[in-house]
């Protein structure tokens, strides 16, 4: 090691590199793949759940569609927290849209079910929407809880060091 | 180390999680190359360590939701450097432990006097410590880290860090005098 010599990677290359991959849009897309993902697999297993009189195939099909939803889901949560991750003020944004598409869901089931003859699929997709929507509340909450005290120790930490260098 | 960086570090790990791009560019402006080295030691392969940094960067990014105390971003950064080191010598030998402690040959054939030949003799000697204690001695002298945050850092207890560095300072002294170097 006779020569220590500086990194061939410049350090604009990497932060290059690294912004490719802090892109927001990224993250907003799989994070509406996400909620699709699991509203519609919501939709499609309240059908499959509260139809009696479906045939055989019907509901083997009706389960392969879930199945395939909630793998879309998977992926795009493992994206979110192993590749693409969320960091605070993503989490903010993520969990708002959580919040918005789950509030339309049960609104549109809800008026699903008073307006058309598939009432109880509608009201089924309506409760498992709330519960969805209840998780997303709870998660704007939380996300916004966080965001608030990164701001706070930001704001101290850059009064501390404004103040040291008076 | 001023505890005004350890401040300005701390502050920059913050607005890294609010999730600023600015702040992803700040810190890597100023944490590449001493990361580099550190890996470059450790390596002691400039292809390594170039690898070895990128994979880093990109497991500080995805990582630093997780980092809990924002205060202590220097050692979470070391740590983050040495795991990739340590995954790829797991993948490379399936004997981490082992491939890791092994000594490392570099021949020296230097015997000069003025102060860049005794930098480069001493660089050298550095090399052939064993890893563990070239690690604890970079990391303390060079990357100017505390005796807890190294023990942060690699794993051990602060009080296996004195003694690591202790018998790395005895060896590395001992290499130089066999050299000719006074002390």
């Amino acid at each position: 090691m006779n020569d220590m010599t500086s990194p061939r990677l410049s350090v604009v290359e990497m932060q290059r590199i690294i912004s490719g991959e802090l892109s927001l849009r990224s993250r907003l897309r799989y994070t509406a793949l996400l909620l699709l993902a699991l509203l519609v697999t919501v939709a499609i297993a309240s059908l499959w759940l509260t139809e009696a009189s479906l045939p055989a195939r019907t509901r083997v099909a009706f389960g392969v569609m879930v199945g395939i939803g909630l793998s879309w889901a998977a992926y795009a949560a493992w994206v979110l927290t192993r590749r693409r991750v969320l960091l605070a003020g993503h989490r903010v944004i993520a969990a708002r849209m959580a919040v918005t598409f789950t509030t339309i869901f049960v609104i549109g089931s809800v008026a699903l079910g008073i307006w058309s003859p598939a009432g109880r699929p509608a009201y089924a997709a309506a409760g498992l929407g709330a519960g969805l929507l209840i998780v997303a509340v709870a998660m704007l909450l939380s996300a916004r809880r966080r965001f608030e005290e990164l701001m706070q120790r930001r704001r101290a930490l850059e009064q501390e060091l404004s103040d040291r260098t008076r | 180390m001023l505890e005004n960086d350890r401040k300005e570090d701390e502050l920059l790990a913050v607005r890294c999680q609010l999730g600023e791009p600015e702040a992803f560019d700040a810190l890597i402006t100023r944490w590449h190359e001493p990361l580099w080295r550190y890996l470059r030691r450790l390596t002691g392969d400039d292809d390594a360590a170039e690898e070895a940094i990128q994979d880093a960067w990109l497991r500080i990014l995805r990582g630093i939701p997780r980092l809990r105390d924002c205060g202590r971003v220097r050692p979470w950064l070391f740590g983050i450097a040495r795991r990739v080191v340590m995954d790829r010598l797991r993948e490379r030998y399936a004997e981490p432990a082992r491939a890791f402690t092994e000594d490392v040959d570099v021949a020296t054939e230097d015997e000069s006097s003025d102060l860049e030949e005794e930098l480069e003799l001493l660089q050298d000697e550095l090399t052939r410590l064993r890893a563990p204690e070239r690690e604890v001695l970079v990391l303390f002298y060079l990357e100017e880290l505390t005796l807890t945050e190294i023990a942060d850092v690699v794993g051990i207890p602060t009080g296996t860090v004195k003694s690591r560095l202790f018998r790395a300072r005895k060896a590395l002294r001992d290499q130089l005098v066999r050299k000719g170097v006074k002390r």
